[in-house]
């Protein structure tokens, strides 16, 4: 236990990154219309957060620094604030689509309106967030989050004629009934999802949060070479169910219960009770991850006290700068706006923020001042450089895209 | 190019008698931590002394020092331009910085300078009247 | 003086040629003992004649990687120089002013500062 435990941060950021509410719905969307065309995409989203995760964890434990830090100290504080701003409100819309996304997943276990379980929903994060230990938050939320494997067991259970998902994945490009445009604005979305800057964000200052040093270079990059491997699979799970069952029958994805429908059917009511318990882990861990990072970044931007390790009244600002989040995020939610409808708006604006955030990364990870010789090598740099250019690809048409398609619709 | 790379021979070789900084390289921006590695702030600006707007400078006269570490509403004026009064000033005195590397070690605790007010106000007000707020997390 | 006004001031010679940006401020930790560090004293500018901003440092430092973004950079800051602050004539809001006869040196860092120890 105590090994699957060493890799509770990697598996905590992925399932934060991967399967939070908002991807639960894209990738069961995206199943739904192109089957598994957009399983490439996930590839190349997990290699390159893998690449720059394990990047910004070995800045973390050789230098001690945190991503935002640097950003700060590489870009400038104009440019920095820019990113600080930027992230703030897309991890300020995610925590509202996440602490929504709890609440609806409470609603598919009990049948109450979501409305009720939202200050519930927010409490809870909140509490977590000022008691809980790090290590025993993502201990129980990477954990718990893991029952989302259902969905991987479903597609088998639903012995799915292999040879046509293969040819679907194998054959990129849209398929007829559904416009180019479309299906690159998804490709983007899933891109922006699988990249999100607040992964790194949440990884580097949460393995300062556990105390990694150098010594630890070799955890860091196992949490990485699980956790987001992992996080990419059950995208692609989620897509392949939504194909499977949704697909044919041209079903619609507009709420959660369609995201489950073939795990039910697959493996009912047990395989519902684990895709319930994997969701409500999933968006509870997603909550926290975004929380924190927007508690992180501000404090890291600032130069404020942070860190759960420290008690709350010697991280103040840290701390008051989250609540206020979580409040905000419930005001949003009183609204009545669908929680579903802001992440996919979220997932796109991300995308943008992307180049500001990685390229400090990858200068950082060169810099013989912070890392000693613990640089970069030339194979990292190459993939780094070439991944860079694929974040401002996306970056760029990320919301021409939003524009001409309708997000998506 | 003009004027090219005319290097007075002794003077490139001269070995510099300290560590050797660049203030926007290596101090601008970077995080202040105090005594114990908590962070303080970040350097925002730096307040240089014996530069004198306007005045000729007499060849062999001292050099300029570096005074202070300013932080608070500085950053707003580094960003947008400006000043803000001397009186509004948040300086941490250079004399308290213990050591210059990836970050910027104060040899002071942070609860004993002005820089650290809001942050105690924060705690003190807010942060520690909320139940378990002064409470190691479990 | 506060240093954000310095930098980014205008460079010029003593005839009021204008040789560049005011990039960055050289520092030495050699001034007079004090009880933790000894004083920080500004022993250069360093001046730009294309360039006004820089926090990577590519045209300072050796280091190489990554190889496009160093070769960008040392494109981009192309032709720095530093200046001693011996041969700053004056100072003025905006402006700096440098001596006749003043010398450009070489930018680089010494060593003991570019790495890690």
């Amino acid at each position: 236990m105590k090994r699957l435990f060493a890799v509770a941060l990697g598996v905590l950021t992925a399932i934060g990154g991967f399967v939070d509410i908002g991807d639960l719905v894209t990738n069961a969307v995206v199943g739904s219309r192109f089957g598994l065309g957009l399983a490439w995409v996930v590839l190349v989203g997990v290699v390159g957060i893998c690449v720059y995760a394990q990047m910004a964890g070995r800045v973390a434990a050789v230098s001690g620094r945190a991503t935002f830090e640097i950003i700060r100290e590489r870009l400038g504080p104009r440019a920095g604030l820019a990113n600080l701003a930027a992230s703030f409100l897309i991890n300020l819309l995610t925590v509202t689509a996440e602490i929504g996304g709890v609440a609806l997943a409470l609603q598919l276990a009990t049948s109450v309106d979501p409305g009720w379980w939202i200050p519930v929903a927010a409490f809870g994060v909140w509490i977590v967030i000022w008691r809980a230990k790090f290590e025993l938050l993502e201990n129980v939320t990477g954990m718990l989050g893991l029952a989302l494997i259902v969905f991987a067991v479903a597609l088998f259970m639903l012995s799915p004629d292999w040879g046509q998902l293969a040819g679907q994945a194998l054959q990129p490009g849209p398929p007829a009934e559904e416009p180019v445009a479309t299906y690159w604005f998804y490709a983007v979305a899933l891109f922006g999802a699988a990249m999100t800057p607040y992964e790194v964000f949440f990884f580097s200052s949460g393995a300062i949060e556990e105390r990694w040093t150098v010594e630890d270079l070799a955890k860091s990059r196992l949490n990485v070479l699980v956790g987001f491997p992992l996080g990419g699979l059950l995208s692609i799970a989620i897509a392949g169910c939504a194909a499977v069952v949704l697909l044919p029958r041209a079903i619609d994805v507009t709420s959660l219960s369609q995201v489950v429908l073939p795990v039910a059917e697959a493996g009912g009511k047990v395989a519902l009770a684990f895709v319930i318990v994997g969701i409500l882990a999933a968006t509870f861990g997603a909550a926290l991850e975004t929380t924190l990072s927007s508690g992180y970044t501000l404090a890291q931007y600032f130069g404020w006290s942070w860190g759960k390790f420290r008690r709350p009244a010697r991280a103040a600002r840290f701390h008051l700068a989250m609540i206020i989040g979580i409040l905000i995020a419930v005001g949003i939610l009183a609204t009545g706006v669908d929680p579903i409808l802001v992440t996919e708006y979220s997932v796109v604006f991300s995308a943008v923020a992307l180049p500001l955030t990685y390229l400090p990364i990858l200068i950082i990870a060169n810099d013989r001042e912070y890392m000693g010789d613990h640089v970069n090598g030339r194979a990292m740099n190459v993939v780094g450089q070439v991944y860079l250019v694929i974040i401002l690809a996306a970056a760029l048409t990320a919301i021409p895209l939003l524009i001409v398609t309708g997000a998506g619709a | 190019m003009t004027e090219a790379m005319n290097t007075n021979d002794a003077d490139a070789t001269r070995q510099p008698a300290g560590q050797v900084l660049d203030a926007h390289l290596h101090v601008l921006d970077r995080q202040v931590l105090d005594r114990d590695a908590v962070p303080v702030t970040t350097v925002d600006d730096l307040e240089l002394d014996g530069i004198e707007l306007g005045a000729r400078i007499e060849p062999g006269s001292p050099p300029p020092t570096v005074s202070a570490i300013l932080t608070g509403p500085q950053l707003a004026m580094r960003l947008f331009g400006g000043h803000a009064p001397a009186a509004r000033r948040i300086a941490i005195p250079w004399r308290l910085v213990a050591d210059i590397g990836t970050v910027v070690r104060l040899g002071v605790s942070g609860d004993d300078l002005d820089a650290g007010w809001v942050e105690r106000w924060v705690s003190r007000h807010l942060i520690g009247r909320i139940p378990g707020g002064r409470h190691d997390p479990e | 003086m506060i240093l954000s006004d310095l930098l980014g001031s205008v460079a010029v010679e003593a005839d009021g040629t204008r040789l560049g940006t005011i990039l960055d401020v050289r520092l030495e930790v050699s001034g007079a003992p004090a009880q933790l560090l000894a004083a920080t004293v500004v022993t250069g500018v360093l001046v730009s004649p294309h360039s006004r901003f820089s926090t990577w440092g590519y045209e300072r430092r050796g280091e190489d990687g990554p190889l496009l973004i160093a070769r960008l950079q040392r494109w981009v800051h192309r032709g720095t120089f530093l200046v001693a602050w011996d041969d700053v004539e004056r100072v003025d809001e905006g402006r700096v002013t440098f001596r006749p006869g003043y010398v450009q040196r070489d930018a680089m860092l010494p060593r003991a500062t570019r790495e890690r120890t």
